[in-house]
């Protein structure tokens, strides 16, 4: 079973393809607003480079977010609509447990935090687990002053991974209970994704193309109110 | 808020120049008045002055336009939008961080979906055909730490 990742909800777009013998090839590019530009072709290239065709592969994995709006979905157009045309199943995993499964070595909690833009970034509480990583908090999107507060009141110490840490690193230095992980770690990592979608994928654990659902964590419901357009 | 009052299009676009000419990457411009009162002159104007040599047009079916100039000009029209939700199929946010600059036509309604700052040009007819009163409301610090440069644009208006 060979799985075909999908990443690209962050200020990165990449691809990776793997399987049983780990990933085969992989690619990634983090130029802002290539994502539909770059998708195409680094699936092309890393199907070249691992030697395999479109048609072997079993399964797409796909970041679901939350993210930068664009990139999410060009992402999960692009992967649902192969997952279609290959007539094979999907993984969806968020960009938060991709962020935390590439720190699942650290010993207390991980909290992915990626920079939501607006002044506003998207976190949750995880820690590691067996081979992975288990979600101890719901995915939110807060302002970091927000977030920098919550953790000053618990006083857990946490590994923070993500491009988030970098932005606000002013806000988030100062908490003696913050640690940052490297740059290495700032946006979710496709070969991640991989990793972890393969284990699911034999299981079965896995959704048709139409039930994937992209995570935007601040989607309003409300209708536009309008009043000057309508009452003139 | 910032009042200037003009008496031609010409005003308005020396409005727009001036505004234009202030221009930084990130710059997000909501314009507000009903059909007529100068929201596409101004647009015109300010593309005109930020270096866009492609004929700018209404935005108003397909809902935002991209030109060159200066900065990358995005012309957005919410005017088509019924749902909050759709606001996020422009995504401004990421049009902001890329460096361009943004101007949304009729972008009071999407108040709650937009940034922490922008400048909001709302334009009302005045008393004779050509008269309009423009206000100019900054909110967030970008705009607020301009409020001089500003000023003194609307108070220079037609002298």
């Amino acid at each position: 079973m060979l799985v075909l990742g999908i990443e690209s909800a962050s200020a990165e777009v990449g691809v990776a393809l793997g399987g049983e013998d780990g990933v085969l090839a992989s690619a990634q590019s983090s130029r802002d607003r290539r994502h539909a530009e770059n998708l195409s072709p680094q699936i092309q290239f890393v199907c070249q480079q691992a030697e395999i065709e479109l048609s072997e592969v079993g399964c797409i994995a796909v970041d679901i977010g939350p993210g930068l709006f664009t990139g999410l979905r060009v992402g999960l157009a692009s992967a649902m609509a192969l997952a279609h045309g290959l007539d094979v199943p999907m993984i969806g995993v968020s960009s938060l447990e991709l962020g935390a499964f590439a720190a699942k070595h650290a010993s207390g909690t991980i909290l992915p935090c990626y920079d939501a833009r607006r002044g506003e970034v998207f976190s949750a509480r995880f820690t590691a687990s067996g081979d992975g990583v288990d979600q101890l908090s719901d995915a939110r999107v807060s302002t970091p002053e927000e977030l920098a507060d919550d953790l000053k009141t618990s006083g857990e110490e946490v590994l923070m991974v993500g491009d988030g840490g970098k932005r606000y690193h002013e806000i988030f230095s100062p908490l003696d209970n913050v640690a940052f992980a490297g740059a290495g770690l700032w946006y979710p990592s496709v070969r991640s994704l991989v990793e972890l979608a393969y284990p699911r994928a034999i299981a079965g654990d896995t959704v048709a193309a139409v039930e994937i659902e992209p995570m935007y964590l601040r989607l309003p419901d409300a209708e536009i109110n309008w009043k000057t357009r309508d009452g003139r | 808020m910032i009042s200037a009052s003009t008496t031609s299009p010409e005003e308005t676009a020396q409005l727009a120049t001036g505004l234009a000419d202030l221009a930084t990457p990130g710059d997000l411009l909501v314009l507000v008045g009903d059909l007529g009162a100068g929201k596409t002159a101004f647009s015109k104007a300010y593309g005109a002055a930020l270096g866009v040599e492609e004929t700018m047009t209404s935005p108003t079916f397909t809902i935002a336009r991209e030109y060159e100039g200066r900065l990358t000009l995005h012309h957005l029209d919410v005017y088509r939008l019924e749902q909050m939700a759709e606001v996020l199929d422009l995504d401004l946010p990421g049009l902001l961080e890329s460096g361009g600059v943004v101007l949304i036509e009729w972008g009071d309604a999407i108040i709650p979906m937009l940034p922490a700052d922008y400048l909001e040009i709302r334009f009302t007819f005045g008393e004779g055909d050509d008269d309009r009163e423009i206000a100019l409301n900054l909110v967030g610090d970008r705009w607020e730490s301009r409020t001089d440069a500003v000023a003194e644009l609307a108070a220079g208006i037609g002298a």
